[in-house]
């Protein structure tokens, strides 16, 4: 109570000054709310858009109060109180014959009345081909399915021969009253076009039970129940006989944990304590960047009430009184900006959900709002604002109260501890990079990363009075700033700490991005011979290759388009399979050291190409190209090491496996070889045989893929016939070997980390800026009664802007250098333990736009859009 | 001093015998300036023989009631809309006093200034005393008085200025020759005279 | 009667070497209750050193500075603090209030500071701002008032609760002739009332008021006046 009592004061001074101080406080606010603003939105769009199992309900249960789902061979289950997390002991028969409605209403009790639902998938003629449809076996009719799907016009199926789509399939040219095919099965009539209440962006059509035929190809039993909440006993029992149930009741009242079964809770996952760690850094950086943004503010605050704090004094305040004075400051704009912000940030949220459902195929809950979580925001933003306050409160509690009361400026001199401990922390943090760089991983070098940064702020001090050495060489308006700034510690210290840990961040997240794209780039392999394509289908037999072939060729006109032979490794028609391998004569595949590729996924849809030319699209040296043509002709092999094998012959072997025979079918086979060494063989085939060797070995051969030469392809050529393969078969890719290219995410990324560095910087600089001009009310006013060209004030503004920029910027790159060195080890250390290889790429362009360009286009800025009045009288408040 | 004027302006608020105006004048101007009947009648003589008052007979008790005349009415008006002449600086003897200290060997001119400036503040407190009892009264007579008080407390205030100003250049001057620094307390002397 | 502040042999030195200044030299001083003493001297002469150390704001270097008979130097900075608030009031020559507080707040800001209730205290702050007659002006903000309000209102807070010992530094400076008279009959009429005032000034106009002027020079006492002349002028005889 006494406690509370002595913030009274205080509050209702910081009220005060926070009205009278409008744009420094609208700057606060500003500052404190975004981040809670833009964490809030998050937070609910995240929340909104999980569905839980208690919000789910309606969707999947309609108005059933369980579903009961049987899969044959299940035996026992064990379920969680939501049966997504389910487990079985899998004793059960997998001849099992699904049970009937009758059968499942007798296991849940008499009075139950129930509905079967079965899902599957068939395909739908449309105008353009078929198109994949999910479909449901469900009598819309019945009141317990009402939640699960939307009618909107028309009704739902009646008959065997109607059908209720949804949006996306009518959109695929059907209307109410059209005839519907599907592909290998019956006609319907479209009597119905709504939505399902669960997912939207994929077709889906719903008839009665046995209309679409599911029965027959179904893997599992569901069915809707009424006529009585079903009691987790009930779960249990049903359990026991291989069945998982949703049941209403259970989900909206859970049992307690214990009576969970133990084999579900193994499921349960624990914290992850990386994820944990990832949280906690975000969350400091934050507050860091947060604190040094809004301390400025703060610190002129303070001086700005330095002659109310000495009045308190006189009048009998304590150090301790004038302290809480200053914090109190924090406490209401920091509260108020919490606020503000978590209650924007919930319109925000509300506002954007239309945006995130757009794309999002499943459809949002209900607007839910995590009140614990946004407590946890607002907490936040308020801490930020107190942590903001708290140096110069400090800082105000320590003035000199006669200096003060006598109109001069009450500061007492920094003391050296601050530095050193500076001093300390950076060296604490370079060691901590070093051992994150030998092994301790990123976490380690984040955190060392922390203490760095933090060891910088306090150097800060000794960097400004440093420069403000220099500045007596400078011109008028740079000189004023520079040592200004210094003088002014309080508010320019933070501000420019603001900048640097901005930059040190993007620095070091720059070193790593980039220094990854050197080891992608460095250890790439070409596929194929620069600008040389391959068309490829998984899917594709006999004459769709034509047709593909034809496609390929409309798209590349000028190409030669050639079908490449293969084994057919995936198997024939009886569903017999095959494997070949190819080793050298005499060993065992299970010898490691004997093998001719370290790794092989060829991008030639096979691993083994058949052929008695050689294929044009394979990469090879062109020395070799002749004798492996020869090789080739006179009955040969062509093998690929990057193992440094050695061999005249070498030996294929197909393994068969036949589907009703329990064992393999081994043939060997030895021929001449040549052995072509590559140095990097991961995307190489493993061998190219002739025609005769593949009949000897016994396996299937046909068409693999098609090589495209002798055209330079654009990539919009490459994207027209990438379209045109699409259209006949969705599984047809067309590869084009360009060399490497700059993945489009890190592109982003890096662009991202500069617009994010660049607005952090510039919200530094500008807050620091305009601090400084209207501090700087009364020097101004003096220096144009001296004859000052209006025009200074834009200078003394821009010379600013560049002073806390430049030294920020400069501090920060130099600090940012530490962790992103030593992130570059763990970042772009080789997975196999030979490849030692370390990348560092340094981004001097970005680091010099930092530096360099940034502070001064933003003293340029700031120049240009000062005003460039002169106060004519000092104002003293 | 002008009794002269002081007495036509007297009576121009009504006929008044010679020891009735004497009161008057003391209360209005709070004793500072006493005079005695004698002045009154002789002044009263004066300017009767100038035309300015006339008698107007005598009252019961037999007093001699003077009236003032129109030519009276014009003086008076012209005496309250022309400044004070500050031609000729009144003999001050505390500036000849300090002039001479300064420039007669062997004198310590410090007290001298010192104990003036104690005096005078002492004389200063009085004042000030005075005018807090004369702010207590309500009447027009009371304002009157404090004015008076006023003129004394400035030209006392004016005077300790003057003082500390002197003990300032007396320091400063410690080395300069006496005979123009006696020449610059007397310019010096003339212009706090101007402000009083 | 005792003292209601005592200096001895109070010296105040800032800086050392080559710049020692000698803001106070040896000074002794007293003031008794119900006693109003003036201090004169030029700028620079050690005026508001000499404040600042009766209230405990700064120490001396040497001497001893004695409050209500309690040595200052003995208290610690949190005992100083609760003198302030309790046995000193302050009075400076203008910026006295916080702009942030209304006339009645900035009145109560002892006993607030003190942890008196916001109630106890706004109500002893109404009362005295009774007694600088402005009592109707208590919820105004020092930005809408005159200077002469605003000064009457740092007299008010300088006496709240009863203090007594009121230390004005040049209180009347940025006011005209009028409006600083109001002020010193203010001072002038709490010190009848029983309270001991200290009064820094450099005219001699506002120094009449005093019972006592003390003068200083380059932070040594050069001289003292005592009167009692205007009892003894005002027996004999005057009209009033
Ligand atoms: N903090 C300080 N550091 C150095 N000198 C000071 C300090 N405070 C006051 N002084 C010096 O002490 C002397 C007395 O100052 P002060 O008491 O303010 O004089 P006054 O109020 O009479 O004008 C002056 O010469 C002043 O320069
Ligand atoms: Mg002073």
């Amino acid at each position: 109570m006494r406690w509370l009592r002595s913030w009274r004061l205080p509050l209702r001074l910081a009220r005060r000054e926070a009205a009278r101080a409008r744009g420094r406080s609208v700057l606060v606010l500003v500052m404190i709310a975004l981040p809670v603003l833009a964490v809030t939105a998050a937070d609910v769009v995240i929340q909104t858009a999980q569905v839980s199992a208690a919000e789910g309900l309606d969707r999947r249960l309609g108005s059933a109060d369980a579903l009961i789902t049987y899969q044959p061979g299940s035996g026992q289950v064990f379920q969680d109180v939501d049966p997504t997390v389910s487990t079985s002991n899998g004793t059960g028969d997998t001849e099992q014959v699904l049970p009937e409605l009758a059968e499942v209403e007798q296991a849940v009790g008499p009075g139950t009345t129930g509905i079967s639902w079965d899902q599957g998938s068939v395909g739908v003629e449309t105008a353009k081909g078929v198109s994949d449809t999910e479909v449901s076996e469900l009598d819309l009719r019945d009141p317990l399915s009402d939640g699960i799907f939307d009618v909107t016009s028309g009704r739902p199926a009646a008959a065997t021969d109607e059908i209720v789509i949804n949006h996306e399939l009518a959109d695929r040219g059907f209307d109410l009253g059209d005839e519907l095919t599907v592909r290998g099965g019956a006609t319907y009539t479209v009597v119905g076009i709504g939505d399902g209440t669960s997912y939207h962006g994929y077709p889906m059509a719903v008839g009665l039970p046995g209309s679409l035929g599911l029965a027959e190809k179904r893997y599992q039993a569901s069915f809707l129940v009424g006529g009585g909440a079903v009691s987790w006993d009930q779960v249990r029992e049903l359990n026991a006989e291989g069945a998982l149930v949703l049941s209403r009741a259970v989900v909206l009242d859970p049992p307690p944990r214990s009576e969970i079964p133990d084999e579900v809770k193994a499921f349960e996952s624990g914290t992850d304590s990386a994820m944990v760690a990832v949280i906690v850094l975000i969350v400091v950086m934050a507050l860091i960047e947060v604190v040094l943004l809004a301390g400025p503010a703060f610190a002129v605050g303070a001086r700005r009430q330095s002659r109310a704090l000495a009045l308190m004094a006189a009048t009998g305040g304590t150090p301790r009184q004038a302290r809480r004075v200053v914090l109190a400051n924090g406490v209401v704009l920091g509260g108020i900006g919490a606020i503000l912000g978590v209650l924007v940030g919930l319109v925000v949220a509300w506002l954007s959900l239309p945006i995130v459902q757009h794309f999002s195929d499943e459809r949002l809950g209900p607007f839910d709002v995590p009140w614990p979580h946004l407590l946890g925001i607002a907490a936040f933003g308020l801490l930020s604002a107190l942590l903001a306050a708290v140096v110069p409160a400090w800082i105000a509690s320590r003035q000199d109260v006669v200096a003060v009361l006598a109109g001069r400026r009450g500061d007492r001199r920094p003391s050296l501890r601050s530095p050193l401990l500076g001093l300390v922390l950076l060296g604490v943090g370079i060691a901590g990079a070093v051992l994150g760089a030998s092994g301790r991983g990123e976490f380690f070098i984040a955190g060392a990363a922390i203490a760095a940064v933090l060891g910088m702020i306090l150097l800060v001090p000794v960097v400004l009075v440093a420069v403000a050495r220099l500045a007596r060489r400078f011109p008028l308006t740079l000189r004023y700033a520079v040592r200004d700034a210094a003088r002014h510690r309080s508010r320019t210290v933070p501000a420019v700490a603001a900048v640097a840990a901005t930059v040190a961040g993007v620095v070091a997240l720059g070193i790593g991005v980039t220094s990854d794209e050197a080891e992608n780039e460095g250890t790439y392999v070409a596929s194929l011979p620069m600008g040389t394509g391959v068309v490829t289908d998984a899917f594709a037999e006999g004459e769709q290759w034509d047709t593909l072939r034809a496609a390929t060729l409309r798209g590349l006109p000028e190409a030669t388009v050639t079908p490449m032979q293969g084994v057919a490794e995936g198997g024939d028609e009886e569903k017999t399979s095959y494997y070949v391998e190819v080793l050298v004569p005499g060993s065992d595949d299970s010898e490691e050291d004997t093998r001719l590729l370290e790794y092989s996924s060829s991008v030639f849809g096979s691993s083994v190409l058949v052929g008695d030319e050689l294929p044009s699209a394979l990469d090879l040296p062109a020395s070799a190209r002749g004798p492996a043509a020869a090789t080739l002709r006179s009955g040969g092999a062509v093998v690929f090491t990057d193992r440094g094998v050695e061999s005249e012959r070498i030996e294929v072997v197909a393994h068969r496996y036949d589907p009703d025979a329990t064992d393999e079918k081994v043939t060997r086979v030895t021929v001449p070889a040549l052995v072509v060494p590559v140095a990097d063989g991961r995307s190489a085939p493993v061998a190219v045989v002739t025609t005769a060797t593949a009949e000897r070995v016994g396996v299937p051969v046909g068409t693999m893929g098609l090589a495209v030469t002798g055209a330079g392809v654009s990539e919009q050529q490459e994207s027209d016939a990438q379209e045109a393969l699409a259209g006949i078969d969705e599984n047809a890719t067309l590869y084009v070997e360009r060399g490497y290219q700059t993945d489009d995410e890190t592109v982003i990324v890096q662009l991202v980390l500069g617009a994010l560095g660049a607005v952090l910087m510039l919200g530094g600089t500008l807050t620091a800026t305009f601090l400084a001009l209207s501090d700087a009310r009364a020097d101004l006013a003096t220096l144009s009664a001296v004859g000052a060209a209006p025009r200074t004030r834009r200078g003394v503004a821009a010379a600013y802007a560049l002073v806390v920029g430049m030294v920020g910027a400069a501090l920060g790159a130099a600090v940012g250098l530490i962790p992103g060195i030593a992130v570059s080890y763990p970042l772009t250390r080789g997975y196999e333990p030979g490849a030692a290889a370390h990348y560092l790429d340094i981004p001097w362009l970005l680091i010099v736009g930092l530096v360099v360009v940034l502070p001064l286009l933003t003293a340029l800025v700031v120049g240009l859009s000062a005003r460039s009045r002169l106060p004519l009288v000092a104002r003293l408040d | 001093m002008s009794v002269k004027q002081a007495l036509l302006a007297l009576l121009e608020e009504g006929p008044r015998y010679g020891y009735q105006l004497r009161a008057q004048f003391e209360h209005r101007t709070g004793a500072t300036w006493p005079l005695n009947v004698g002045q009154v009648y002789t002044t009263l003589t004066r300017l009767e023989r100038d035309g300015l008052v006339e008698g107007a007979g005598a009252d019961a008790e037999g007093h001699v009631v003077y009236r003032i005349t129109e030519a009276g009415r014009d003086e008076v008006a012209a005496w309250f809309t022309t400044p004070v002449s500050r031609t000729q600086p009144p003999r001050d003897e505390l500036a000849i006093k300090l002039a001479l200290a300064v420039t007669v060997p062997g004198v310590d001119v410090g007290r001298v200034i010192q104990q003036q400036r104690s005096a005078t503040m002492t004389a200063l407190q009085d004042y000030t005393r005075l005018k807090r009892r004369a702010a207590a009264g309500q009447e027009r007579e009371d304002l009157a008085w404090s004015l008076v008080l006023d003129s004394l407390v400035f030209a006392a205030e004016a005077e300790i200025r003057w003082l500390d100003h002197c003990e300032a250049r007396l320091r400063r001057a410690e080395l300069e020759r006496p005979e123009t620094l006696l020449e610059e307390i007397l310019a010096d002397e003339a212009e706090a005279q101007a402000h009083r | 009667m005792s003292a209601v502040l005592q200096m001895t042999d109070v010296s105040r030195v800032h800086g050392s070497g080559a710049t020692e200044v000698h803001a106070l030299r040896a000074v002794s001083f007293a003031v008794r209750p119900g006693e109003l003493v003036a201090v004169m001297g030029p700028s620079g002469s050690g005026k508001s050193t000499l404040l600042t150390l009766a209230g405990g704001l700064d120490a001396p270097t040497r001497g001893v500075v004695e409050v209500e008979g309690v040595d200052l130097a003995g208290l610690g900075n949190a005992g100083r603090a609760r003198m302030r608030r309790t046995s000193i009031g302050y009075v400076f020559q203008d910026f006295n209030l916080i702009p942030a507080l209304t006339a009645a707040e900035n009145v109560a800001l002892p006993g607030e500071l003190d942890g008196v209730g916001a109630k106890v205290a706004r109500a002893a702050a109404r009362k005295a701002l009774d007694e600088v007659g402005i009592g109707d002006l208590w919820d105004r903000f020092p930005d809408n008032m005159s200077g002469g309000q605003q000064q009457r209102v740092a007299i008010a807070r300088a006496i709240v609760g009863e203090r007594r010992l009121i230390l004005a530094d040049e209180p009347t400076g940025a006011l005209d002739t009028e409006t600083g008279e109001e002020i010193l009959r203010l001072l002038r009429a709490r010190c009848d009332a029983g309270a001991a005032g200290v009064l820094v000034t450099h005219e001699a106009r506002h120094a009449a008021w005093a019972d006592r002027v003390v003068f200083l020079r380059d932070g040594v006492v050069v001289d003292e006046t005592g009167s009692d002349r205007a009892d003894v002028l005002l027996d004999s005889g005057s009209p009033r």
